[in-house]
Protein backbone atom coordinates (compact mmCIF):
# COMPACT_ATOMS: atom_id res chain seq x y z
CA UNK A 1 0.00 0.00 0.00
CA UNK A 2 1.77 2.40 1.25
CA UNK A 3 5.37 1.30 0.60
CA UNK A 4 5.98 2.47 -2.88
CA UNK A 5 8.20 5.44 -2.24
CA UNK A 6 10.35 3.90 0.34
CA UNK A 7 10.82 0.50 -1.47
CA UNK A 8 14.10 1.64 -3.39
CA UNK A 9 15.53 2.52 -0.02
CA UNK A 10 18.68 1.01 1.80
CA UNK A 11 17.45 -0.70 5.30
CA UNK A 12 19.89 -2.40 7.78
CA UNK A 13 18.97 -6.27 8.10
CA UNK A 14 21.67 -7.42 10.36
CA UNK A 15 25.09 -6.66 12.04
CA UNK A 16 27.82 -8.02 9.42
CA UNK A 17 29.49 -9.11 12.65
CA UNK A 18 26.92 -11.65 13.33
CA UNK A 19 26.06 -13.11 10.07
CA UNK A 20 26.74 -16.49 9.21
CA UNK A 21 26.73 -18.93 6.31
CA UNK A 22 23.35 -20.46 7.05
CA UNK A 23 21.11 -17.60 6.79
CA UNK A 24 19.37 -16.26 9.46
CA UNK A 25 15.54 -15.09 8.45
CA UNK A 26 13.76 -11.72 9.08
CA UNK A 27 11.48 -9.32 7.06
CA UNK A 28 11.81 -6.03 5.49
CA UNK A 29 8.57 -4.12 5.04
CA UNK A 30 6.45 -7.29 5.05
CA UNK A 31 8.56 -9.39 3.11
CA UNK A 32 10.27 -12.29 4.98
CA UNK A 33 13.82 -12.64 3.85
CA UNK A 34 17.06 -14.36 4.52
CA UNK A 35 20.37 -12.94 5.39
CA UNK A 36 23.92 -15.01 5.23
CA UNK A 37 27.22 -14.34 4.14
CA UNK A 38 28.79 -16.30 1.08
CA UNK A 39 32.37 -17.98 0.26
CA UNK A 40 33.81 -14.76 -0.95
CA UNK A 41 32.98 -13.38 2.72
CA UNK A 42 30.07 -11.22 1.18
CA UNK A 43 26.28 -10.77 2.28
CA UNK A 44 23.78 -12.51 0.57
CA UNK A 45 20.19 -11.36 0.92
CA UNK A 46 17.12 -12.98 -0.51
CA UNK A 47 13.92 -13.07 -0.40
CA UNK A 48 12.49 -16.32 1.14
CA UNK A 49 11.17 -17.16 -2.75
CA UNK A 50 14.93 -17.04 -3.59
CA UNK A 51 14.97 -13.34 -5.47
CA UNK A 52 18.39 -11.77 -4.82
CA UNK A 53 18.56 -8.52 -2.75
CA UNK A 54 20.42 -5.86 -3.53
CA UNK A 55 22.88 -5.94 -0.39
CA UNK A 56 25.62 -3.89 1.29
CA UNK A 57 27.78 -4.14 4.00
CA UNK A 58 28.53 -0.49 5.52
CA UNK A 59 28.75 0.92 9.26
CA UNK A 60 28.80 -2.36 10.94
CA UNK A 61 25.75 -3.44 9.36
CA UNK A 62 24.36 -5.56 6.55
CA UNK A 63 22.11 -3.35 4.34
CA UNK A 64 19.35 -4.67 1.52
CA UNK A 65 16.18 -2.98 -0.25
CA UNK A 66 13.32 -4.85 -1.90
CA UNK A 67 13.06 -2.33 -4.32
CA UNK A 68 15.91 -1.16 -6.69
CA UNK A 69 18.00 1.44 -4.97
CA UNK A 70 18.96 4.45 -7.11
CA UNK A 71 21.64 5.87 -5.08
CA UNK A 72 24.70 4.40 -2.84
CA UNK A 73 24.00 4.70 1.60
CA UNK A 74 23.88 7.49 2.85
CA UNK A 75 27.72 8.89 3.76
CA UNK A 76 29.13 9.18 7.17
CA UNK A 77 32.68 10.65 6.66
CA UNK A 78 33.32 10.01 10.40
CA UNK A 79 33.59 6.29 9.88
CA UNK A 80 36.71 6.36 8.03
CA UNK A 81 38.29 8.56 10.59
CA UNK A 82 41.34 7.26 12.27
CA UNK A 83 40.87 6.80 16.19
CA UNK A 84 37.31 6.12 16.34
CA UNK A 85 35.93 3.23 17.98
CA UNK A 86 33.13 1.73 16.05
CA UNK A 87 30.26 0.22 18.31
CA UNK A 88 27.71 -2.81 17.19
CA UNK A 89 25.20 -1.89 19.80
CA UNK A 90 23.02 -4.84 18.78
CA UNK A 91 19.40 -4.82 18.28
CA UNK A 92 15.99 -3.27 19.96
CA UNK A 93 12.83 -5.03 18.54
CA UNK A 94 9.83 -2.57 19.20
CA UNK A 95 6.12 -3.02 18.42
CA UNK A 96 5.91 0.59 16.90
CA UNK A 97 6.27 2.50 13.31
CA UNK A 98 9.85 3.09 11.89
CA UNK A 99 9.06 6.59 11.51
CA UNK A 100 8.01 7.09 15.29
CA UNK A 101 11.34 5.24 16.46
CA UNK A 102 13.15 7.79 14.50
CA UNK A 103 11.39 10.52 15.36
CA UNK A 104 12.07 9.68 19.08
CA UNK A 105 15.83 10.22 18.45
CA UNK A 106 15.41 13.57 17.00
CA UNK A 107 13.40 14.57 20.50
CA UNK A 108 15.43 16.64 23.24
CA UNK A 109 12.67 17.60 25.16
CA UNK A 110 12.13 14.01 27.09
CA UNK A 111 15.50 13.38 28.20
CA UNK A 112 14.79 14.44 31.92
CA UNK A 113 11.51 12.64 31.61
CA UNK A 114 12.29 9.11 30.46
CA UNK A 115 16.48 8.97 30.42
CA UNK A 116 15.88 10.60 34.35
CA UNK A 117 19.27 11.40 35.92
CA UNK A 118 21.31 10.20 32.59
CA UNK A 119 20.66 12.44 29.53
CA UNK A 120 18.54 14.80 31.57
CA UNK A 121 17.18 15.76 35.07
CA UNK A 122 14.43 18.22 36.36
CA UNK A 123 14.48 20.96 36.68
CA UNK A 124 16.64 21.36 33.54
CA UNK A 125 13.83 21.02 31.18
CA UNK A 126 14.15 24.10 28.69
CA UNK A 127 14.38 23.22 25.51
CA UNK A 128 16.58 26.37 23.56
CA UNK A 129 15.92 27.99 20.34
CA UNK A 130 17.68 25.74 17.73
CA UNK A 131 17.71 26.09 13.99
CA UNK A 132 16.07 23.52 11.64
CA UNK A 133 16.34 22.87 7.76
CA UNK A 134 15.63 20.78 5.07
CA UNK A 135 18.86 20.73 2.72
CA UNK A 136 17.64 20.51 -0.76
CA UNK A 137 21.56 19.67 -1.94
CA UNK A 138 22.03 16.47 0.36
CA UNK A 139 17.95 16.34 0.91
CA UNK A 140 18.32 15.55 4.20
CA UNK A 141 16.78 16.96 7.42
CA UNK A 142 19.55 18.78 10.11
CA UNK A 143 18.95 20.45 12.98
CA UNK A 144 21.83 22.72 14.63
CA UNK A 145 22.95 24.33 17.60
CA UNK A 146 20.51 21.65 19.66
CA UNK A 147 21.64 22.51 23.37
CA UNK A 148 20.78 20.50 26.60
CA UNK A 149 21.73 20.26 29.87
CA UNK A 150 22.78 16.28 30.79
CA UNK A 151 23.71 14.69 34.33
CA UNK A 152 25.68 11.84 32.08
CA UNK A 153 25.83 12.68 28.26
CA UNK A 154 28.24 9.54 27.85
CA UNK A 155 29.64 7.07 29.08
CA UNK A 156 32.92 9.37 29.46
CA UNK A 157 31.17 12.16 30.74
CA UNK A 158 31.83 12.46 34.58
CA UNK A 159 29.26 15.35 36.09
CA UNK A 160 26.86 17.32 34.07
CA UNK A 161 27.88 19.33 31.15
CA UNK A 162 25.74 21.17 28.39
CA UNK A 163 25.73 18.90 25.97
CA UNK A 164 25.54 20.18 22.10
CA UNK A 165 23.61 18.59 19.66
CA UNK A 166 23.30 18.04 15.25
CA UNK A 167 21.05 15.70 13.84
CA UNK A 168 20.92 14.39 10.15
CA UNK A 169 17.73 12.36 8.84
CA UNK A 170 20.02 11.12 5.02
CA UNK A 171 16.68 8.39 4.92
CA UNK A 172 13.78 7.95 5.87
CA UNK A 173 14.56 5.20 8.70
CA UNK A 174 17.57 6.25 9.89
CA UNK A 175 19.37 9.49 11.62
CA UNK A 176 23.01 10.15 12.54
CA UNK A 177 23.23 12.56 15.78
CA UNK A 178 26.22 14.48 16.31
CA UNK A 179 27.16 14.94 20.20
CA UNK A 180 29.52 16.99 21.87
CA UNK A 181 32.75 14.54 23.05
CA UNK A 182 33.96 14.94 26.31
CA UNK A 183 37.24 13.91 25.87
CA UNK A 184 37.77 15.72 22.67
CA UNK A 185 36.42 18.95 22.29
CA UNK A 186 37.28 19.51 18.96
CA UNK A 187 35.23 16.69 17.54
CA UNK A 188 31.54 14.97 17.78
CA UNK A 189 30.54 11.78 18.87
CA UNK A 190 28.60 10.22 16.25
CA UNK A 191 25.75 7.91 16.98
CA UNK A 192 23.08 6.57 14.43
CA UNK A 193 19.76 5.07 14.60
CA UNK A 194 19.31 2.85 11.91
CA UNK A 195 16.08 1.23 11.89
CA UNK A 196 14.81 -2.03 9.56
CA UNK A 197 10.97 -2.16 8.90
CA UNK A 198 9.52 -4.95 9.72
CA UNK A 199 5.72 -3.83 8.99
CA UNK A 200 4.51 -0.95 9.29
CA UNK A 201 3.96 -0.89 13.15
CA UNK A 202 6.92 -3.33 13.88
CA UNK A 203 10.44 -2.39 13.73
CA UNK A 204 14.45 -3.65 14.72
CA UNK A 205 16.33 -0.58 15.79
CA UNK A 206 19.89 -0.85 15.06
CA UNK A 207 22.07 1.65 16.41
CA UNK A 208 25.54 2.48 15.92
CA UNK A 209 28.04 4.54 17.14
CA UNK A 210 31.63 6.15 16.05
CA UNK A 211 33.26 7.20 19.12
CA UNK A 212 36.46 8.75 20.06
CA UNK A 213 36.62 7.02 23.95
CA UNK A 214 39.51 4.75 24.73
CA UNK A 215 38.65 3.98 28.42
CA UNK A 216 35.51 2.19 28.34
CA UNK A 217 34.94 -0.86 27.66
CA UNK A 218 33.18 -2.41 24.65
CA UNK A 219 30.48 -3.85 27.30
CA UNK A 220 29.69 -0.64 28.91
CA UNK A 221 29.63 1.34 25.71
CA UNK A 222 26.80 -1.19 24.53
CA UNK A 223 24.97 -1.49 28.29
CA UNK A 224 24.40 2.41 28.14
CA UNK A 225 23.04 2.66 24.78
CA UNK A 226 20.68 -0.56 25.57
CA UNK A 227 19.62 1.19 28.76
CA UNK A 228 18.86 4.59 26.66
CA UNK A 229 17.07 2.52 24.11
CA UNK A 230 15.13 0.60 26.64
CA UNK A 231 13.36 3.23 27.99
CA UNK A 232 12.71 4.66 24.70
CA UNK A 233 10.75 1.72 23.98
CA UNK A 234 8.56 1.94 27.07
CA UNK A 235 7.14 5.11 25.60
CA UNK A 236 7.48 4.33 21.71
CA UNK A 237 5.19 0.62 22.31
CA UNK A 238 2.05 2.96 24.07
CA UNK A 239 2.01 5.84 22.08
CA UNK A 240 -1.04 5.94 20.23
CA UNK A 241 -1.77 5.46 17.34
CA UNK A 242 1.13 3.47 16.44
CA UNK A 243 1.66 4.82 12.92
CA UNK A 244 3.25 8.14 12.63
CA UNK A 245 0.49 10.81 12.29
CA UNK A 246 1.67 12.89 9.20
CA UNK A 247 -1.72 15.43 8.92
CA UNK A 248 -1.91 18.07 11.38
CA UNK A 249 -4.53 18.21 13.85
CA UNK A 250 -3.87 15.01 15.51
CA UNK A 251 -0.72 16.10 17.51
CA UNK A 252 0.42 19.44 19.00
CA UNK A 253 3.76 20.81 18.24
CA UNK A 254 5.57 23.08 20.07
CA UNK A 255 8.88 25.37 19.19
CA UNK A 256 10.81 22.13 20.79
CA UNK A 257 9.46 20.15 18.03
CA UNK A 258 10.59 21.81 14.72
CA UNK A 259 13.20 18.91 13.69
CA UNK A 260 9.75 16.27 14.06
CA UNK A 261 7.80 19.24 12.13
CA UNK A 262 11.01 19.39 9.57
CA UNK A 263 10.92 15.63 10.03
CA UNK A 264 7.47 14.77 9.05
CA UNK A 265 7.08 17.22 6.05
CA UNK A 266 10.03 15.67 4.43
CA UNK A 267 8.59 12.75 4.78
CA UNK A 268 5.30 13.91 3.48
CA UNK A 269 7.06 15.85 0.59
CA UNK A 270 8.28 12.56 -0.51
CA UNK A 271 5.28 10.23 0.09
CA UNK A 272 7.91 8.23 2.36
CA UNK A 273 4.45 6.53 4.10
CA UNK A 274 5.11 3.50 4.98
CA UNK A 275 4.62 3.26 9.11
CA UNK A 276 2.38 6.99 8.59
CA UNK A 277 -1.05 7.81 9.20
CA UNK A 278 -2.33 10.38 6.66
CA UNK A 279 -6.07 10.52 7.70
CA UNK A 280 -6.87 11.74 11.17
CA UNK A 281 -9.00 8.91 12.63
CA UNK B 1 -24.07 -0.25 34.78
CA UNK B 2 -26.96 2.17 35.22
CA UNK B 3 -28.11 3.21 32.10
CA UNK B 4 -30.55 6.24 30.85
CA UNK B 5 -31.41 8.11 28.23
CA UNK B 6 -27.97 10.62 28.34
CA UNK B 7 -25.77 7.98 29.30
CA UNK B 8 -24.24 5.98 32.13
CA UNK B 9 -22.17 5.15 34.90
CA UNK B 10 -19.54 2.57 34.62
CA UNK B 11 -17.37 1.10 37.81
CA UNK B 12 -13.68 1.06 36.95
CA UNK B 13 -12.16 0.59 40.44
CA UNK B 14 -12.00 0.71 43.87
CA UNK B 15 -11.39 3.78 46.23
CA UNK B 16 -8.85 1.50 48.29
CA UNK B 17 -6.87 0.68 44.83
CA UNK B 18 -6.25 4.08 44.04
CA UNK B 19 -4.12 6.06 46.53
CA UNK B 20 -3.41 9.53 46.25
CA UNK B 21 -1.14 10.29 44.33
CA UNK B 22 -1.12 7.84 42.00
CA UNK B 23 -2.72 7.05 38.40
CA UNK B 24 -3.78 3.98 36.71
CA UNK B 25 -5.61 2.67 33.44
CA UNK B 26 -9.20 2.16 33.31
CA UNK B 27 -12.01 1.08 30.95
CA UNK B 28 -15.67 2.61 29.74
CA UNK B 29 -17.28 2.14 26.92
CA UNK B 30 -15.92 5.83 26.08
CA UNK B 31 -12.55 4.62 25.57
CA UNK B 32 -9.53 4.18 27.40
CA UNK B 33 -9.20 6.57 30.49
CA UNK B 34 -6.33 7.61 32.99
CA UNK B 35 -7.77 7.80 36.51
CA UNK B 36 -6.15 9.45 39.12
CA UNK B 37 -6.14 10.92 42.66
CA UNK B 38 -4.61 14.12 43.54
CA UNK B 39 -2.44 14.42 46.51
CA UNK B 40 -5.27 16.16 47.79
CA UNK B 41 -7.24 13.74 47.15
CA UNK B 42 -9.40 14.51 44.08
CA UNK B 43 -10.19 11.90 41.56
CA UNK B 44 -10.19 12.65 38.06
CA UNK B 45 -10.48 10.89 34.65
CA UNK B 46 -9.07 11.42 31.50
CA UNK B 47 -8.65 10.27 27.87
CA UNK B 48 -5.93 7.91 28.24
CA UNK B 49 -3.61 9.63 25.59
CA UNK B 50 -1.47 13.01 25.87
CA UNK B 51 -2.82 15.27 22.36
CA UNK B 52 1.07 16.17 22.50
CA UNK B 53 2.37 12.96 21.15
CA UNK B 54 -0.24 10.37 21.89
CA UNK B 55 1.47 9.06 24.84
CA UNK B 56 -0.67 6.92 27.43
CA UNK B 57 -1.27 9.59 30.46
CA UNK B 58 -1.65 6.29 32.24
CA UNK B 59 1.79 5.77 32.26
CA UNK B 60 2.26 9.11 33.80
CA UNK B 61 2.75 10.58 37.46
CA UNK B 62 0.51 13.28 39.35
CA UNK B 63 1.89 15.75 41.44
CA UNK B 64 -0.09 17.98 43.27
CA UNK B 65 -2.42 18.45 41.80
CA UNK B 66 -1.94 17.21 37.58
CA UNK B 67 -1.31 14.71 35.83
CA UNK B 68 1.81 14.67 33.88
CA UNK B 69 3.05 12.99 30.73
CA UNK B 70 5.73 10.74 31.00
CA UNK B 71 7.09 11.27 27.81
CA UNK B 72 7.68 15.32 27.69
CA UNK B 73 6.31 16.14 31.31
CA UNK B 74 3.28 18.04 30.25
CA UNK B 75 0.99 18.30 32.95
CA UNK B 76 -3.16 19.03 32.97
CA UNK B 77 -5.51 19.50 35.77
CA UNK B 78 -8.65 17.75 36.88
CA UNK B 79 -10.75 19.84 34.61
CA UNK B 80 -8.42 18.86 31.34
CA UNK B 81 -6.53 21.87 30.48
CA UNK B 82 -2.87 21.77 30.29
CA UNK B 83 -1.02 23.37 32.57
CA UNK B 84 2.47 23.31 32.16
CA UNK B 85 5.34 22.44 29.40
CA UNK B 86 8.50 21.91 30.77
CA UNK B 87 10.34 22.17 27.29
CA UNK B 88 9.05 26.05 27.64
CA UNK B 89 8.68 26.71 31.46
CA UNK B 90 7.64 30.79 30.36
CA UNK B 91 5.40 29.58 28.14
CA UNK B 92 1.56 29.31 29.43
CA UNK B 93 -0.20 26.71 27.28
CA UNK B 94 -3.34 27.93 25.16
CA UNK B 95 -6.48 27.08 26.39
CA UNK B 96 -6.63 24.68 23.16
CA UNK B 97 -4.09 22.28 24.24
CA UNK B 98 -6.68 19.79 26.90
CA UNK B 99 -7.75 16.25 27.40
CA UNK B 100 -10.77 15.23 27.64
CA UNK B 101 -12.35 14.34 30.74
CA UNK B 102 -15.10 12.26 32.60
CA UNK B 103 -17.28 12.77 35.62
CA UNK B 104 -16.30 10.94 38.48
CA UNK B 105 -18.31 9.76 41.46
CA UNK B 106 -17.09 8.21 43.95
CA UNK B 107 -18.76 6.42 46.63
CA UNK B 108 -19.21 3.14 49.02
CA UNK B 109 -15.92 2.86 47.94
CA UNK B 110 -16.70 2.51 44.79
CA UNK B 111 -15.27 4.74 41.89
CA UNK B 112 -17.42 5.98 39.18
CA UNK B 113 -16.44 7.25 35.73
CA UNK B 114 -19.57 8.77 33.69
CA UNK B 115 -19.79 7.84 29.93
CA UNK B 116 -21.76 10.29 28.37
CA UNK B 117 -23.92 12.41 30.68
CA UNK B 118 -26.13 10.65 33.43
CA UNK B 119 -28.89 12.22 34.50
CA UNK B 120 -28.75 10.35 37.90
CA UNK B 121 -26.06 9.80 40.00
CA UNK B 122 -24.17 6.27 40.98
CA UNK B 123 -26.53 3.57 41.99
CA UNK B 124 -26.16 3.58 45.83
CA UNK B 125 -24.14 0.51 47.38
CA UNK B 126 -25.29 1.26 50.91
CA UNK B 127 -24.36 -1.53 53.38
CA UNK B 128 -21.69 -2.85 51.42
CA UNK B 129 -18.29 -2.51 51.77
CA UNK B 130 -15.98 -3.23 49.04
CA UNK B 131 -13.35 -6.43 49.15
CA UNK B 132 -11.25 -6.55 46.13
CA UNK B 133 -11.31 -6.18 42.15
CA UNK B 134 -10.45 -8.50 39.69
CA UNK B 135 -10.47 -9.20 35.97
CA UNK B 136 -12.48 -12.56 34.38
CA UNK B 137 -12.14 -13.70 30.85
CA UNK B 138 -15.22 -13.88 30.60
CA UNK B 139 -18.23 -12.02 29.48
CA UNK B 140 -21.21 -11.12 31.66
CA UNK B 141 -23.76 -13.99 30.69
CA UNK B 142 -20.86 -16.64 31.05
CA UNK B 143 -20.17 -15.34 34.73
CA UNK B 144 -24.04 -15.27 35.14
CA UNK B 145 -23.84 -19.16 34.08
CA UNK B 146 -21.06 -20.14 36.33
CA UNK B 147 -22.38 -18.42 39.50
CA UNK B 148 -26.09 -19.28 38.58
CA UNK B 149 -27.47 -15.65 39.36
CA UNK B 150 -28.48 -12.75 37.19
CA UNK B 151 -26.48 -9.05 37.63
CA UNK B 152 -29.58 -6.31 37.57
CA UNK B 153 -29.78 -3.00 35.81
CA UNK B 154 -27.04 -1.60 37.36
CA UNK B 155 -24.33 -4.51 36.87
CA UNK B 156 -24.86 -6.10 40.45
CA UNK B 157 -25.25 -10.07 41.36
CA UNK B 158 -25.95 -11.54 43.90
CA UNK B 159 -24.26 -14.86 44.58
CA UNK B 160 -23.97 -17.63 47.46
CA UNK B 161 -20.94 -19.91 47.03
CA UNK B 162 -20.48 -22.33 49.40
CA UNK B 163 -21.39 -20.75 52.24
CA UNK B 164 -21.57 -16.74 52.31
CA UNK B 165 -23.19 -14.47 50.50
CA UNK B 166 -21.22 -11.50 48.02
CA UNK B 167 -22.06 -9.22 45.80
CA UNK B 168 -20.22 -8.88 42.27
CA UNK B 169 -20.60 -5.50 40.11
CA UNK B 170 -19.36 -6.38 36.77
CA UNK B 171 -17.99 -3.87 34.44
CA UNK B 172 -17.94 -4.83 30.92
CA UNK B 173 -13.58 -4.62 29.54
CA UNK B 174 -12.61 -5.00 26.27
CA UNK B 175 -12.11 -8.29 24.41
CA UNK B 176 -14.95 -10.26 26.28
CA UNK B 177 -13.16 -9.53 29.53
CA UNK B 178 -15.25 -8.39 32.14
CA UNK B 179 -13.82 -6.47 35.36
CA UNK B 180 -16.08 -7.83 38.59
CA UNK B 181 -16.03 -5.64 42.00
CA UNK B 182 -16.56 -7.99 45.28
CA UNK B 183 -18.27 -6.38 47.75
CA UNK B 184 -19.54 -7.95 50.84
CA UNK B 185 -22.36 -7.14 53.82
CA UNK B 186 -21.26 -4.82 56.11
CA UNK B 187 -20.76 -6.92 58.99
CA UNK B 188 -18.73 -8.87 57.87
CA UNK B 189 -15.70 -10.64 59.30
CA UNK B 190 -11.99 -11.54 58.15
CA UNK B 191 -13.49 -15.16 58.23
CA UNK B 192 -15.92 -13.79 55.44
CA UNK B 193 -13.45 -11.90 53.72
CA UNK B 194 -10.99 -14.35 53.43
CA UNK B 195 -13.98 -17.06 52.32
CA UNK B 196 -15.24 -14.76 49.80
CA UNK B 197 -11.80 -14.05 48.39
CA UNK B 198 -11.69 -18.01 47.86
CA UNK B 199 -14.73 -18.07 46.57
CA UNK B 200 -14.18 -15.71 44.17
CA UNK B 201 -11.16 -17.37 42.49
CA UNK B 202 -12.82 -20.41 42.34
CA UNK B 203 -16.27 -18.58 40.57
CA UNK B 204 -13.26 -16.95 38.46
CA UNK B 205 -11.80 -20.45 36.92
CA UNK B 206 -15.54 -21.48 36.24
CA UNK B 207 -16.22 -18.61 34.32
CA UNK B 208 -12.94 -18.97 32.35
CA UNK B 209 -13.66 -22.47 32.03
CA UNK B 210 -16.88 -21.93 30.44
CA UNK B 211 -15.89 -19.04 28.62
CA UNK B 212 -13.10 -21.56 26.77
CA UNK B 213 -16.07 -24.18 26.34
CA UNK B 214 -18.70 -22.05 24.90
CA UNK B 215 -15.67 -20.27 22.26
CA UNK B 216 -14.31 -23.80 20.87
CA UNK B 217 -17.90 -25.27 20.68
CA UNK B 218 -18.47 -22.42 18.73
Amino acid sequence: MAKEAMLDEWYPVGLFSQVKTTAYKTALMGEPIEVSVGADGNAIVTTSGGRVLSSRVRYGHVWSSIGDPQKEIFSIPEADQPGRRFVDVGVVRVRCSPLRAVENFLDIAHFPFVHTDILGAEPHTEVQNYKVEIRDVEDEVWATQVKFYQPQAAKSASGGITTEYMYRVPAPTCSVLYKTCPPRPSEWDVITLFVQPLAEDLCDVWPWMALFDDETSMTDLIHFQQTIFLQDRSILENQIPRLLPLDPGMEIPTRADLTSVAYRRWLKRHNYTYGAQLVAQ
Amino acid sequence: MSADTTGFWTPVALSADLPSGTVIPAHTRAGSIALWRSDSGRVAASADRCPHRGMRLSYGFVRGETLSCIYHGWSYTQTGNCLRIPAHPGLTPPDTIRVATHLVEEADGVIWVAVGEPVHPPPKLEGLVALRSLTMHADVTTIEAASGAKSDETGLLKATQQYDTMWLLLSEQEQGHTLVHVLLDGDNTLGHRISASRAVESLRRCAEDLQARRSRDG
